[in-house]
């Protein structure tokens, strides 16, 4: 090599040797820039990469009857389901969609395509997840056709004084039972995950749920390789003894969408975490659902967990309810009084135990039920509304607080224990029943034939009661009797009128919702003077007050409320409030809250005179020709009070009342209430039969089992 | 003669060997498929040194001959495959030899450094000579376009690479890389007429990470895997974005991640200082070869493995794109650590007869 040339080497070795050198440097610059000054950054990422804080949800609360039945309790459950983020993304290199191809396999694996029953199951966790205008887009847009049909849903409005009501809307809800094609099931797969992706991508997302422990080992086996699928324990409510105690229980379901915010203030995260949605699952949500654990786990980029890292907090199960309730009891009362409708084919009615000494509730029926295990199983509100609302006679409804009704003679209690109290009589007056009474009219008193005519049932069969005292009153439950107490006659006696009656109706707790620990309860409206001007623009007449007395006109209560009022007669004075939860348990079986009994202020009025409220009842029962004597039970001294109450049910069609017989009488509601043992009582049962007929023969014999079945067979 | 083996050199590249397994290892362990990768790559790493070996004792200078030859038969081949090449993913880079396939651009690297050292040797006092500059530059077109068109960026730019470096090493005036400058810029929009679609996207991605969610996800996490080592990495298997498998192809084009997650940053400097030393003595064993034949060799050899070095350690710092390049040494696969061990091989061969009076 010439010099030149040797020269040019030595040049070239130096530069090259510089590159190599800068390259280096600017390699380590590099790493230091990433390692260590931005080192706590990508360490955070990393972790947050690696862990997820998991909540576990906490088991919910057992509910017992008195025996320690269980009439609630969780059954273990499976669901599979995508965690979004872990699905294979879509690779933009390629001309196939990765993910829709995963979710295609997995359907495959769960056999929706050929198996419709799966199609359909998982069609309806998919309406869950997206909704109802969602579901049908998605459907529509992949080129599929649905049915629908229309159920009415509530929607939460502003009134115009700015108060939220709920308002009914006619809505068309996409038929789920039929089985979609699997491009259908696919569409709403992608758009149920490309929503959770919008979220937290890791939460999973159901796609099949209830799945029993033999499928879910199948599915896990089968779905191992596939990426972003989990099978998931979920526990499922179970309500062993069914529409026995639907009401009572009530239901668990997702978090209504109305209330999600609400719920949402009180720490329930996940929108479709069940929730007591009524009954006492809604009632004591908090006590039952515990509290969620929170746990650090560690996963790998499948999202599968590979540890647990740290335990944030252990879950705290939910409390168990003690409940007064005795299931044996209920299933008496739900058999008599399902037996006595079926016979008369009216639509519903109402069967209520309690114990007057402290409102410890014994069985509440409310017929027709329902099933509640349905709903644990169910859709969502507007299935949950549309499997049973199917049935016109409503069977969600729960009549025993949430109807109201006139009381009919049942609210012979409230008047003539008024009477007493504000002697308007003394226990010794006599009246006399010489048959209708007629009212002058207001405006022409000296017309006869404008006079107003008022009858007592016992007319109608040609009988008179003739001259008695408030207790023969009650025990024949005469009429006359009552319409004397309420409006009086003119130049002949002073009536309690429009206010005492307004006051002792409330007083009686008409006016109130009576507490019961259930949700729905609805409280009448206590008519007076005012109520009517304001209401009707009219003023109150002395004919008001006599049906006011007897329990008819503007009177209305619920089943519930005409026990309690039945429970203060029987107890000396005490409005006491209806409950069914005695005792909250935690898992060490110690007791956390005891129901305190709450015993109103005695009503003002004399004891000695309320006895002989007490003796009218007895002597109904048990006196000569009493109005209930197929309420006795052997052994035992029952007291009763019967009650037929004319109503109208207003049919807009024909512009007046349904269901007159050909006579154009009114139907009416049968009542029936009682309490034993006439000495000390401790039972008092309330039976409401609609449209159940006159005498009350209907609601007697429900009332009679109840009473036999609990001082014969299962008194504690 | 065997006193010149460059020893240092070996042992560098063995322990190099010896750290890709220890990676490997780590990288694959939790991988059921990928488990026994480590195994395999030891195996490879006895063939490679072996190889290494072998080629070191081949004298170089015959492979003056085989320069010619070698040229056709590259571009005999890289016609086949234009004509009757196989296409997988989109690209016709195989060639079905019946038993396997074989991509003739792995050994075109190693062909073409033979051809232009050469070339350029051969022509050497002629070389500042516009037509000699120009002839040379035809010569690499001539592969380079149909590397391209299979097509096969990566390669393409490797190439050009190597046999850039080796005529910018060998000599040229200032006027004729100006001129190359401008012709090039002048060529410019004309093949970016050409540009491939996945190549622009990979521009793309580069420039705009989020645009391919794919790729972008693998740089992210090779990113916060380096970042997560911190000072001294959080211990060899123990690295959570490696072991939980957050870090993708972590074993090949990855590994440096892993490196950087579980040795830290004293770890990874060590070990890129292992890799420039490699480097370093390949450019020595340059200036010490006896000839321009086997100065311009060592000097291929070395530009080869700088470069892949360069594109994978930057495409894992997230300073160059996405590319399936390799980390020489360390990076699993077979092919591509014997080859390397082989052009190793071949530079041992070149110190070892750098005297020319040696009788030894």
């Amino acid at each position: 090599m010439d010099e030149r040339a040797t020269r040019t080497a030595t040049a070239t070795s130096i530069i090259v040797r510089l590159t190599l050198a800068a390259t280096f440097l600017v390699f380590c610059i590099r790493l230091y820039s990433l390692q260590i000054v931005r080192g706590a950054s990508y360490q955070e990422q990393a972790a947050v990469n690696r862990l997820r804080e998991i909540d576990t949800y906490a088991p919910r609360g057992v509910i017992y009857d008195r025996n320690g039945e269980i009439l609630a309790r969780n059954r273990p459950s499976f669901v599979i389901a995508v965690i979004p983020a872990d699905l294979p993304p879509d690779d933009l290199s390629t001309e196939l969609d990765e993910q829709r191809i995963a979710l295609e396999r997995l359907l495959a694996v769960l056999e929706a395509h050929t198996d419709p029953e799966m199609a359909i199951r998982i069609a309806e966790v998919m309406f869950l997840h997206l909704g109802r205008e969602d579901f049908k887009n998605t459907v529509e847009s992949a080129g599929y056709s649905l049915s629908f049909r229309l159920i009415d849903v509530e929607v939460l409005k502003q009134d115009d004084e700015g108060l939220e009501v709920i308002e009914k809307v006619p809505t068309l809800i996409p038929n789920l039972s039929e089985p979609l094609p699997i491009g259908g099931l696919l569409a709403l797969l992608e758009r149920a995950v490309a929503h959770g992706t919008q979220g937290s991508s890791y939460k999973p997302i159901s796609v099949l749920e209830l799945v029993d422990r033999e499928q879910a080992f199948q599915v896990a086996e089968e779905t191992f390789q596939l990426r972003g699928v989990h099978v998931l324990q979920k526990p499922v409510r179970e309500y062993p003894y069914r529409e026995l105690a639907g009401h009572v229980l009530g239901f668990l379901g997702p978090i209504p969408k109305l209330a999600a915010d609400k719920y949402k203030d009180r720490g329930y995260e996940d929108p479709n975490e069940p929730v007591g949605l009524n009954g006492l699952e809604y009632e004591y949500q908090d006590s039952l659902r515990g509290l969620p654990g929170r746990r650090l786990v560690e996963v790998d980029i499948l999202g599968r967990e590979s540890r647990t890292v740290n335990i944030a907090r252990e879950p705290e199960p939910g409390l168990n309810l003690n409940l007064s309730l005795d299931i044996r009891l209920q299933e008496v009362m739900h058999n008599a009084l399902a037996r006595q409708l079926e016979e008369t084919g009216a639509p519903h009615g109402v069967a209520l135990a309690m114990d007057p000494r402290n409102g410890a509730m014994l069985g509440m029926v409310s017929l027709p039920s329902y099933d509640n295990n349905i709903f644990s199983e169910g859709l969502g509100e507007e299935y949950q509304a549309l499997e049973v609302e199917d049935d016109t006679r409503r069977p969600l409804y729960n009549y025993a607080i949430g109807g109201l009704y006139p009381p009919g003679s049942t609210f012979k209690l409230v008047s003539a224990t008024a009477a007493l109290a504000e002697n308007v009589i003394t226990p010794y007056t006599t009246l006399v029943d010489r048959g209708p009474i007629y009212l002058p009219n207001y405006f022409y008193p000296d017309d006869p034939t404008q006079a107003q005519e008022f009858v007592s049932w016992n007319h109608k069969l040609n009988i008179l009661h003739g001259s008695m005292t408030i207790v023969e009153g009650l025990g024949l439950s005469n009429d006359i009797f009552f319409y004397y107490l309420g409006g009086g006659y003119p130049d002949f006696m002073v009536g309690l009128g429009s206010e005492r009656l307004a006051k002792w109706m409330r007083l009686f707790g008409y006016g109130e919702l009576t507490g019961v620990d259930l949700p729905g309860e609805v409280r009448p409206v206590v008519p007076d003077e005012q109520w009517k001007r304001l209401e009707l623009a009219e003023s109150w007449t002395t004919g008001d007050s006599y049906n006011m007395a007897i329990g008819q006109g503007y009177v209305l209560g619920t089943p519930m409320q005409v026990l309690v009022s039945t429970a203060a007669v029987a107890n000396g004075g005490y409005l006491v409030e209806p409950q069914f939860v005695q005792e909250k348990v935690d898992t060490q079986n110690n007791v956390q809250w005891q129901y305190e009994p709450v015993l109103g202020e005695r009503l003002p009025v004399d004891p000695g005179l309320l006895n002989f409220v007490q003796r009218g009842m007895w002597h109904a029962v048990n006196g000569n020709y009493g109005t209930s004597l197929d309420s006795r039970v052997e052994g035992i001294t029952v007291a009763g009070k019967t009650g037929t109450a004319e109503f109208c049910a207003y049919d807009p069609e024909i512009q007046d009342c349904a269901d007159r017989d050909h006579e154009g009488n009114l139907p009416f509601h049968a009542w029936y209430t009682a309490y034993a043992p006439y000495e000390d009582p401790e039972i008092v049962v309330t039976v409401f039969v609609y449209s159940g007929g006159e005498g009350s023969t209907v609601a007697i014999p429900v009332a009679q089992e109840t009473l036999h079945a609990w001082f014969h067979d299962l008194r504690p | 003669m065997i006193r010149h083996f460059d020893r240092p050199l070996f042992f560098a590249v063995l322990l190099l060997c010896g750290i890709g397994i220890a990676m490997t290892y780590s990288a694959t362990i939790t991988d059921i498929v990928l488990a026994d990768y480590w195994q395999r790559q030891l195996v490879f790493t006895i063939l490679g040194a072996i190889a290494l070996v072998v080629a070191a004792l081949f004298d170089y200078r015959h492979l003056e001959l085989l320069a010619q030859p070698s040229y056709f038969l590259l571009l005999a081949s890289l016609v086949a495959v234009y004509f009757i090449g196989e296409v997988k993913n989109g690209a016709q880079r195989w060639l079905n030899l019946g038993i396997i396939d074989v991509q003739p651009t792995e050994a075109g690297k190693f062909l073409l450094i033979v051809f232009f050292a050469w070339y350029l040797s051969r022509f050497q006092d002629r070389i500042r000579r516009f037509s000699y500059l120009l002839g040379a530059v035809v010569l690499l077109l001539l592969p380079l376009g149909l590397v391209y068109v299979q097509p096969d960026l990566g390669m393409t730019v490797t190439l050009a690479f190597i046999s850039g470096a080796l005529i910018l090493i060998n000599g040229v005036r200032l006027t004729h890389i100006f001129l190359g400058v401008a012709a090039a810029a002048a060529a410019w929009p004309l093949l970016k007429g050409t540009l491939q679609n996945y190549m622009l996207r990979r521009i793309e991605v580069f420039l705009d990470p989020d645009s391919n969610a794919d790729a972008a996800f693998s740089v992210k996490q090779a990113l916060i895997s380096i970042g997560n080592g911190g000072w001294i990495g959080m211990g060899w298997g123990e690295g959570t974005q490696t072991q939980l498998r957050f870090l993708r192809v972590r074993h090949t084009d990855f590994i440096f991640s892993v490196i950087a997650e579980e040795l830290g940053f004293v770890g990874t400097v060590m070990v890129l200082l292992l890799l420039f030393f490699v480097i370093w003595r390949l450019v020595r064993i340059a200036d010490l070869a006896q000839d321009q034949f086997g100065r311009l060799i060592t000097f291929g050899v070395a530009a080869l493995i700088f470069f892949q070095t360069f594109v994978n350690v930057g495409m894992n710092l997230a300073i160059l794109p996405v590319t399936g390049m390799t980390l020489p040494f360390l990076s699993y696969g077979g092919s591509s650590l014997v080859s390397m061990m082989v052009a190793v091989g071949l530079a041992q061969s070149v110190v070892m007869r750098h005297r020319k009076m040696d009788f030894s």
